[in-house]
């Protein structure tokens, strides 16, 4: 079977020399919940931004949800994404928007009809338990809150894959674990979940796969294992 | 794209402008200014140049006689002048009546002539009209051959004075409309770069989302047009009541001069501001928007 993520001998160097990723590759199936962990800067941040083509590797192939990054002409990128939820350590939510209309937004921008924004946003604000706050701001909604926003927001337009970055980075432990137990769900039923993370406790409790990285090489590839770092 | 799709650009639009007023109030006056003023500038040349050639065709040429010809010799004259290529009408103005209407035209200063006494120096002379005023300076030309005439004129320093006229406003007036086309354009790409930049991190979330650039790009494109066009509209109401009042003011005192009818010309110059405020509104959206979808 043809893997949802394949990375094949990724590198990245920046304009200034800097190696951030080199000789990547990764193949990532369907269905799978994978870690990447690693020390700040190990180059992370910079595989997610790859695989959303938000840039583009120097050198080698990434290939997510059988389209090739490579040839994808930046026409084509909006359509891409569409493909992928993205959830990031800030939440990103529009202020002045509640959260029903920041989850409908992501809806709206696709085109979807009325009718399907109006039932699918109700249906993904309960997947994350959040359907009676769905008039309140974000102002109003605690950190936790704010992240079970932005996963139906990332969810809402039935991607493949779950891409997030840090999802936990500004939550308590507590919170942390209703995110983890968020993802879980949405992982069975079948959605595809890569997260990078520096969330030990919940690295070493999952028990998923977990790739670590350190100055842009993959130096570990367990498919089930711990966080291994001491921070 | 779905009708719901365009309420949402027209609705996000005018809720950014409205958040964004005291800006696009600004944009509105500017760019209403720069349009009037491009406004009377191309009613300016337009009324010149349709003066200039009114004129131009009214032109005729007048052919002075030698003096002592014989009138065989002045009516054969005559005839050749109307064979002319173009020549549509040959008037003969005899020494006498062109004495009378010298002294109509000298009104209460005729007393002047009386130091002629009786003796008359005005010569004979045809008045020729032509089919076409490119065909005046050759027709004259022509007609200072013929044997027996003295020499011919026409209106051609004042034709040409005009034409000169014409063409330095309308330089001057293009290096202004060029120049006030880019302050309205200008004014309208920070008023629009205020509002993208006020949003985004919505743009960035919609990019993230998979919006089109399109999709993203026109609430501004619409809040840019929309500027355009109003302020546009605001010059053309004020145009068109300027018009109204110059032309009613020109004909009341200087009935001779030959402007341009109000109506429908004022209509073709009103089209006309629309259609370049709403352009500029556009292109200077077009240009805000574009360095923020990079991502």
């Amino acid at each position: 079977m043809v893997p949802l993520i394949q990375m094949t001998e990724v590198s990245k160097v920046f304009a200034d020399g800097f190696v951030a990723l080199a000789d990547i590759t990764i193949e990532i199936p369907k269905g799978e919940f994978a870690f990447v962990v690693g020390p700040s800067g190990a180059g992370k941040s910079t595989l997610i931004k790859l695989l959303f083509r938000e840039d583009v590797p120097t050198s080698g192939r990434i290939i997510v949800n059988g389209r090739d990054l490579a040839s994808l002409s930046p026409l084509d990128v909006p359509y891409f994404r569409r493909s992928l939820g993205i959830v990031f350590q800030d939440f990103r939510l529009l202020p002045d928007k509640n959260a029903y209309e920041n989850v409908a937004f992501a809806m709206r921008v696709i085109e979807a009809s009325r009718r399907d924004i109006q039932r699918r946003v109700k249906f993904v604000l309960d997947l994350v338990g959040l359907l009676p706050k769905a008039r309140i701001y974000p102002a109003q909604l605690s950190g936790g809150e704010q992240q079970r926003v932005a996963i139906a927001r990332a969810i809402v337009n039935n991607p493949s894959v779950v891409i997030a970055d840090e999802p936990t980075g500004n939550l308590d432990p507590d919170n942390s674990w209703e995110i983890m137990k968020i993802f879980e769900r949405i992982n069975k039923v079948g959605t595809t979940i890569l997260m990078a993370t520096h969330d030990k406790p919940i690295v070493d409790q999952m028990m998923k796969r977990v790739i670590a990285i350190e100055n842009g090489r993959i130096v570990r590839d367990e498919s089930r294992g711990a966080y291994g770092y001491e921070d | 794209m779905k009708i719901s799709t365009i309420e949402y650009f027209v609705t996000e639009s005018i809720s950014s402008m409205r958040r964004n007023s005291l800006m696009s109030v600004a944009s509105l006056v500017t760019v209403a200014l720069s349009l009037l003023i491009l406004g009377l500038f191309v009613i300016l040349v337009m009324n010149l140049t349709h003066m200039a050639t009114t004129l131009e065709s009214q032109v005729q040429i007048s052919v002075y006689l030698q003096d002592e010809l014989k009138e065989l010799e002045v009516r054969e004259i005559g005839t050749r002048i109307t064979k002319l290529p173009g020549v549509t009408k040959v008037t003969f103005v005899g020494k006498a009546e062109a004495l009378t209407r010298f002294k109509q035209r000298l009104g209460e200063q005729q007393g002047l002539l009386a130091a002629l006494g009786d003796s008359n120096p005005l010569p004979n002379a045809f008045e020729v009209r032509v089919d076409k005023p490119e065909r005046v300076k050759q027709v004259a030309t022509a007609a200072s051959q013929i044997k027996g005439v003295e020499t011919t004129r026409f209106g051609q320093e004042v034709v040409e004075q005009l034409f000169n006229l014409t063409k330095t406003i309308r330089i001057f007036g293009l290096v202004l409309i060029v120049f006030l086309g880019l302050a309205a354009l200008f004014i309208i790409v920070n008023t629009i770069r205020i509002t993208v930049f006020a949003r985004r991190r919505e743009i960035n979330i919609m990019k993230y989302v998979g919006a089109t650039d399109w999709f993203i790009r026109w609430p501004f494109l619409i809040e840019g047009m929309l500027l355009g066009f109003v302020g546009a509209l605001i010059s053309v109401l004020i145009l068109t009541q300027i018009y109204s009042m110059a032309t009613a003011q020109i004909y009341e005192t200087l009935a001779f001069l030959p402007l341009i009818p109000k109506y429908p010309f004022i209509h073709y110059v009103d089209v006309f501001i629309l259609v370049v405020g709403t352009l500029i509104g556009a292109m200077g959206s077009f240009i805000s928007v574009k360095k923020f979808l990079k991502v």
